[in-house]
């Protein structure tokens, strides 16, 4: 698959602070995958998607080095407009991204600043309204909506900007279960029928882990670790000493290896996990 | 009862709007002009008794657009502290004049016809645009509003910035409110302070209100970069929500009348001295 966001080497360090906040990251990321992004607070996952959505350095004051390529462009020489063709960035506090007073002219104000035509525009608020579920709300002022459907309407907003790739910084961190729930349900719907390039940075691992077709350690500013599920999951204790919650299914696989019980691959689904464990009580009935 | 209303009225960042309004199909450039117009007629008119009708002429506006007058009550303080002011300053400052007939006393003062008829011309100029400006408020949104400067070409970013300072007005409020919820979380009894200490509470809430508006204008800022907006880029764009408004017949009539209205009146009243003070009932009362 094509490679299509290449970081090589890079430093960033915001002003007045002692310590780079990304130091000497190298990441490739191909077209049409889910990457999951985790780490504990303040380890730099926020700053990393921003570098690769353009904010670091064109938004933010700071020391920069290395680079970072968008299909193939260096992210340098982009400006707003082509970078909002290229990535969309749904922020934590969905309020803070509001720019309109109605959800309708809020899903609108991207694709006129890309210089989409009004018929299109039309047609593509009804196709993300439906995605979304958000018929009913158009008309709606968006600070009169729940924090679900806050949520909802800044990812409506981004995606009818239909960009090759999505970075959703901690989404849901500031939803009650029902919200989450929603916009887990939406990006699966993403991952399933849009064919987009999705990266996550989210805190809660067992749903990130399920979705994802690799995962991203971030610690103190670098890539501590970058793969696929199953193999990011198989050093557990150090997810753990990092303050990070692995998935149910993980933890419970991990301790079957350290009892001596289970050699297998890791991983997280609940259904392959019921399985395993039934085929050790079957094992073990044997031999007794 | 309250819930039946809530269903009716909807709150905007500015006030209570009504749900369903005959007033909608009017374009928003039609609503602005008569808003405009309406603010503007009292002024040509010295009559007070002429600007209370026409005050009560917009509140049947407010009844024919489905504006629940209980809505009202909260403008209410400012209309009579409005009339308060204007009449007290009036009466104890009235100025000089040899013409002036002393119609009564007021604790121990001398109460003169003029300065009372200047005090009611006043305020029934301020009366009517107070209603008025209200009436505009209470049957549209803020995107009607922005979209009636947009179609009469307010460059886009202005109109934005517009609509962007409504949103931040509205914020500031919230974290205001916000803020002094956490100190009365924390003990702190606005009752029991007095009123030096009270002025002292508020100009330390400067502090967080600020750091909090720089954070926000912060994030703004951020979301309109990722949304692809630079003001480089802002020249020519398609302006979707305008697509949804339309200049029916009605629209064209009704603009036409609310302008010819503005121009008889103001050719009456220069040429022919019609709405003067000394055609007033009032000054011939007071006489």
């Amino acid at each position: 698959m094509e490679k299509i966001i290449e970081i090589n080497q890079l430093t960033w360090q915001y002003t007045d602070t002692d310590h780079p906040a990304l130091e000497d990251v190298s990441l490739e990321i191909e077209e049409n995958m889910f990457i999951g992004v985790c780490g504990p607070n303040e380890s730099g996952k926020t700053t990393l998607v921003s570098c690769i959505k353009g904010l670091i350095p064109h938004n933010f004051i700071g020391s920069y080095k290395g680079e970072v390529r968008l299909f193939g462009k260096n992210i340098r020489d982009l400006n707003a407009q082509e970078l909002a063709k290229y990535v969309g960035f749904v922020f934590a506090d969905p309020e803070a991204q509001f720019t309109s007073m109605s959800v309708e002219e809020e899903l609108a104000f991207g694709m006129e600043n890309i210089g989409l035509g009004s018929d299109e525009i039309k047609e593509r608020i009804q196709w993300v309204a439906d995605i979304t579920g958000l018929e009913s709300l158009l008309d709606k002022s968006p600070y009169d909506l729940s924090g679900g459907q806050k949520q909802r309407v800044a990812i409506a907003s981004v995606l009818a900007m239909q960009p090759r790739v999505i970075i959703l910084d901690e989404p849901t961190s500031m939803l009650d279960p029902i919200g989450k729930d929603s916009i887990f349900n939406i990006c699966a719907r993403m991952k399933e029928e849009l064919h987009m390039t999705i990266i996550m940075v989210e805190h809660t691992l067992d749903r990130l882990a399920r979705l994802s077709d690799r995962l991203i350690l971030v610690h103190q500013g670098k890539i501590a670790r970058y793969a696929e599920p199953e193999r990011f999951f198989e050093n557990v204790g150090e997810l753990l000493e990092l303050g990070l919650n692995p998935p149910a299914s993980i933890v419970f696989l991990d301790q079957l290896k350290q009892a001596g019980l289970y050699d297998g691959p890791m991983t997280t689904s609940v259904e392959e996990t019921i399985e395993i464990a039934q085929s050790i009580c079957a094992r073990k009935e044997a031999i007794k | 009862m309250e819930g039946a209303q809530n269903k009716k009225m909807m709150k905007t960042l500015l006030a209570l709007i009504p749900v369903e309004s005959p007033l909608y199909s009017f374009h928003p450039v039609s609503r602005l002009l008569l808003f405009v117009i309406t603010g503007f007629i009292p002024l040509f008119i010295n009559m007070p008794e002429l600007n209370f009708m026409f005050a009560v002429l917009v509140l049947l506006l407010f009844i024919y657009s489905k504006v629940a007058l209980s809505s009202l009550k909260m403008y209410l303080p400012v209309i009579i502290c409005a009339g308060i002011f204007t009449f007290l300053t009036f009466i104890f400052f009235p100025g000089k004049d040899p013409n002036y007939q002393v119609i009564g006393h007021i604790f121990g003062l001398p109460l003169y016809d003029q300065p009372i008829m200047n005090a009611c011309i006043a305020y029934s100029k301020i009366l009517a645009l107070l209603l008025s400006s209200i009436f505009y408020f209470s049957t549209n949104r803020e995107r009607d509003i922005l979209a009636a400067l947009r179609t009469l070409k307010m460059p886009f970013v202005a109109s934005y910035v517009l609509g962007l300072s409504l949103r931040s007005a509205g914020m500031f409020l919230e974290d205001l409110h916000t803020v002094r919820e956490a100190e009365q979380a924390r003990g702190l009894d606005y009752a029991a302070l007095k009123f030096t200490d009270k002025v002292k509470l508020y100009s330390m809430y400067i502090i967080p209100l600020l750091s909090l508006a720089l954070r926000r204008s912060d994030e703004i800022s951020n979301a309109l970069y990722v949304k692809g907006y630079s003001m480089k880029n802002s020249g020519k764009r398609a302006d979707y929500i305008l697509t949804k408004y339309h200049f029916s017949a009605a629209d064209v009539v009704s603009c036409v009348i609310l302008v010819l209205l503005l121009f008889l009146i103001i050719y009456f009243k220069y040429r022919y001295q019609w709405f003067d003070a000394n055609h007033s009932l009032l000054q011939t009362l007071l006489k």
